[in-house]
C-alpha cells in the first residue's frame, strides 16, 4: 500500500474507487444505432407519490429484453440508507451498480467524516453517478433514470423549515444527470407516459390532492396506476395472482423506511381491484 | 548511515524507545464480550478514541491523534472498497488487519528517515449471528495478534498484560461457578472499568512489586472523569435492528455505572 494514499482526508468514495482503478472504464461513445441487434435488459414503471405522512415509492417487477420477458421478480425499489429509497428505470445492470455505489458512498462518508452526508450532498453524488453512465446511455445500451425519494427531518434552523415535523421529498434525474425536484408525484420508465396524465388529473381535480391522502388510499391509487400501465405497456408487469407476483412498495416516513408487506397488498387488491385477482 | 548493518539495528532500537516513550502515558482501552456482543471502554482528554469502521467492525487506538486519524481513514477506505468489490460479508477483520493495517504500520515503522505511526490499534469484530467476538491488537511496529473474548491496549506491555489478566481471572471465576460468560451490559462495564483501573495503576506503579489491591482499584475508578478526562464507551450490539451494529454509549448510560458526575 502506498503510504501517501491514506493521507488524503476525503470522504469521496467515487474518487477513491477511481484512484485505485476499481471503476470500470466506460466504452468510447459511438453514434446511437450502432449497437443495434444488441438487446439489453430494461423496462419498467416506477412511481413515487407524496402522501400525508411521507412518500410511497413503488415499482412493477418485470425486466424485459426487446420482446422477451427476462425476469418477473426484479427489485426496482432499493433502500439506500435509513431514510432514502432509490427506484430504477432503465438498464438494471447499470442501475444496480449505481445503487450499490451510492449506498457505500453514504456509509463511507458517514464513517470517515463522522457526520451524515447532507441531502444536497447525496443528491449531487447520485447526479455524478448518472453522469458517469452517460457514454453507455448515449449508445442506447444502458440508460439509467432514477427516482430518489427521502424524508427530510424537521430542521430547527432557518425560516423555511416545515412546521410540525419533516416532509417527504421526491427527486428525479434525466440521463445526463440533471436533478429535478417533484412536488407531489413522479413516474418514470416505459409505462410512465400512460399514467402521468392520470396522476395529474387526480391530483388537480380528484376528491383531494395526492399529498393529503392517507397511506391506504395512496396505496390503492398506486396499485391501480400500475395495473393501468401494465395494460398498455408490455414492458410493465401487472399483478399475477397465479404466481403471486406483487409490485414492490416502500413507504418513507418520519420513523424510517418500511416495506409494505405483500399480505397488505393482497387485501387491497381484493378490496379495490377484484378484477385483477380473478384474471389468470 | 544505513550502509552499516549495525547502524540500522541501532536506528530501529532508537525508534522503539521513542515510540515506547510517546505511548507510555496513554489511557488503556479495554475490550470485552458481553451478552449482546462486545464492549470497548476507555478515557480520553477530549478527542474521540472509539470509532465505527464497518457494520460489524469497531476501531480504537492510543497515540498521536493525527496518526490515529490516518490509520482510521486507511482502514475505512479498505473496508468500503472491499465491500463494493465483493460483499459486506467479505469485510472481515482478518483481511483488514493482515493485508491492510499490519503491513501499513510495518512499512511506516521500517522507513527510518520518516516518522512511524505513533499509535497502537485495537480492532474488534462481531459475528452478526453467532456469539463470537474477535479482537486484534496492532503495535506501532506493525506486529499484530488476535484474541477471542477480550483484549487490552495499554501504554506499556506490562499494563496491558495486567489488565487482560484481571479480565481473564474474572471470566474464569464465572465459568468455575457454572455461570455463563455472557454478562449484561452494566456488569460488563463494571468489569471493563476495573480492568482499565488495573492497567492504569500498573502503568503508574514505579516499582513493579507495588501491589494493586481492591481498594486502590476502587479509588482509581472513583477518580474517573476527573482531571479533564472523559469516559468513553462503545458497543457492537448484535441486537440492533440496523445493518450497523456500532453504538457509542450515551453519557446517561455511563453515569449509571461510573457514578453521577
Amino acid at each position: 500500500m502506498d503510504r501517501e494514499q491514506d493521507i488524503t482526508a476525503s470522504g469521496d468514495f467515487l474518487s477513491l474507487l477511481k484512484e485505485r482503478g476499481h471503476l470500470p472504464q466506460a466504452p468510447p461513445v459511438r453514434p446511437a444505432g450502432e449497437a443495434e441487434g444488441f438487446a439489453t435488459t430494461e423496462g419498467t414503471t416506477i412511481l413515487a407519490l407524496r402522501f400525508r405522512d411521507g412518500v410511497l415509492v413503488a415499482g412493477d417487477r418485470r425486466a424485459t429484453m426487446g420482446n422477451t420477458v427476462v425476469y418477473d421478480r426484479a427489485d426496482k425499489v432499493l433502500s439506500i440508507d435509513d431514510c432514502s429509497v432509490m427506484a430504477l428505470s432503465g438498464s438494471p445492470a447499470n442501475a444496480y451498480e449505481i445503487a450499490r455505489m451510492l449506498e457505500i458512498s453514504f456509509q463511507h462518508y458517514r464513517r470517515s467524516q463522522l457526520q451524515e452526508m447532507s441531502l444536497d450532498g447525496k443528491l449531487r453524488t447520485l447526479s455524478r453517478l448518472v453522469r458517469e453512465n452517460l457514454p453507455m446511455a448515449m449508445q442506447g445500451i444502458g440508460a439509467v433514470v432514477p427516482i430518489y425519494a427521502t424524508y427530510e427531518a424537521a430542521r430547527t434552523d432557518g425560516d423555511d423549515a416545515p412546521e410540525g415535523g419533516g416532509e417527504g421529498k421526491i427527486y428525479f434525474y434525466d440521463i445526463l444527470g440533471a436533478q429535478f425536484e417533484s412536488v407531489d408525484f413522479c413516474t418514470t420508465g416505459s409505462g410512465s407516459p400512460i399514467i402521468r396524465g392520470a396522476l395529474y388529473y387526480l391530483d388537480r381535480w380528484g376528491s383531494r390532492p395526492l399529498a393529503e391522502m392517507a397511506q391506504e388510499e395512496s396505496l390503492e391509487l398506486i396499485l391501480k396506476m400500475l395495473e393501468t400501465a401494465a395494460e398498455y405497456d408490455t414492458a410493465t408487469g401487472g399483478f399475477k395472482p397465479v404466481s403471486r407476483i406483487f409490485p414492490q412498495v416502500m413507504s418513507i416516513t418520519a420513523s424510517g423506511i418500511s416495506i409494505v408487506p405483500e399480505t397488505d397488498l393482497e387485501l387491497l387488491y381484493q378490496a379495490h381491484l377484484p378484477g385483477a385477482m380473478q384474471a389468470s | 548511515m544505513l550502509d552499516e548493518p549495525y547502524r540500522w539495528v541501532e536506528a530501529i532500537r532508537n525508534r522503539r524507545e521513542y515510540l515506547a516513550d510517546q505511548l507510555k502515558s496513554a489511557s488503556p482501552v479495554v475490550g470485552c464480550a458481553y451478552e449482546n456482543g462486545l464492549l470497548l471502554f476507555t478515557t480520553t482528554p477530549g478527542q474521540r478514541k472509539l470509532f465505527e469502521i464497518y457494520n460489524q467492525v469497531a476501531f480504537a487506538a492510543i497515540g498521536h491523534p493525527a496518526d490515529i486519524e490516518k490509520l482510521r481513514k486507511a482502514i475505512i477506505d479498505v473496508a468500503h472498497v472491499e465491500a463494493f468489490n465483493f460483499s459486506a460479508r467479505d469485510v472481515t477483520l482478518q483481511r483488514l488487519v493482515n493485508f491492510g493495517l499490519g503491513p501499513l504500520m510495518k512499512t511506516a515503522f521500517d522507513e527510518i528517515f520518516r516518522s512511524p505511526y505513533i499509535a497502537r490499534v485495537l480492532v474488534a469484530e462481531l459475528d452478526p449471528l453467532e456469539s463470537r467476538e474477535t479482537f486484534y491488537t496492532i503495535d506501532a511496529d506493525g506486529s499484530f495478534g488476535n484474541s477471542a473474548g477480550a483484549a487490552v491496549l495499554g501504554g506499556t506491555a506490562e499494563s496491558a498484560d495486567a489488565a487482560l489478566a484481571r479480565q481473564r481471572k474474572e471470566a474464569d471465576a464465572d465459568s468455575a461457578g457454572g455461570a455463563p460468560a455472557d454478562l449484561p451490559l452494566d456488569q460488563a462495564l463494571q468489569r471493563a472499568m476495573e480492568s482499565w483501573a488495573v492497567g492504569r495503576l500498573t502503568a503508574e506503579a514505579e516499582e513493579e512489586a507495588e501491589e494493586i489491591d481492591a481498594d486502590r482499584i476502587k479509588a482509581c475508578i472513583q477518580e474517573l472523569g476527573e482531571g479533564g478526562q472523559r469516559v468513553e464507551a462503545a458497543v457492537l450490539d448484535r441486537s440492533l435492528p440496523t445493518k450497523t451494529k456500532f453504538r457509542l454509549l450515551s453519557a446517561e448510560e455511563l453515569e449509571v455505572v461510573t457514578g453521577a458526575r
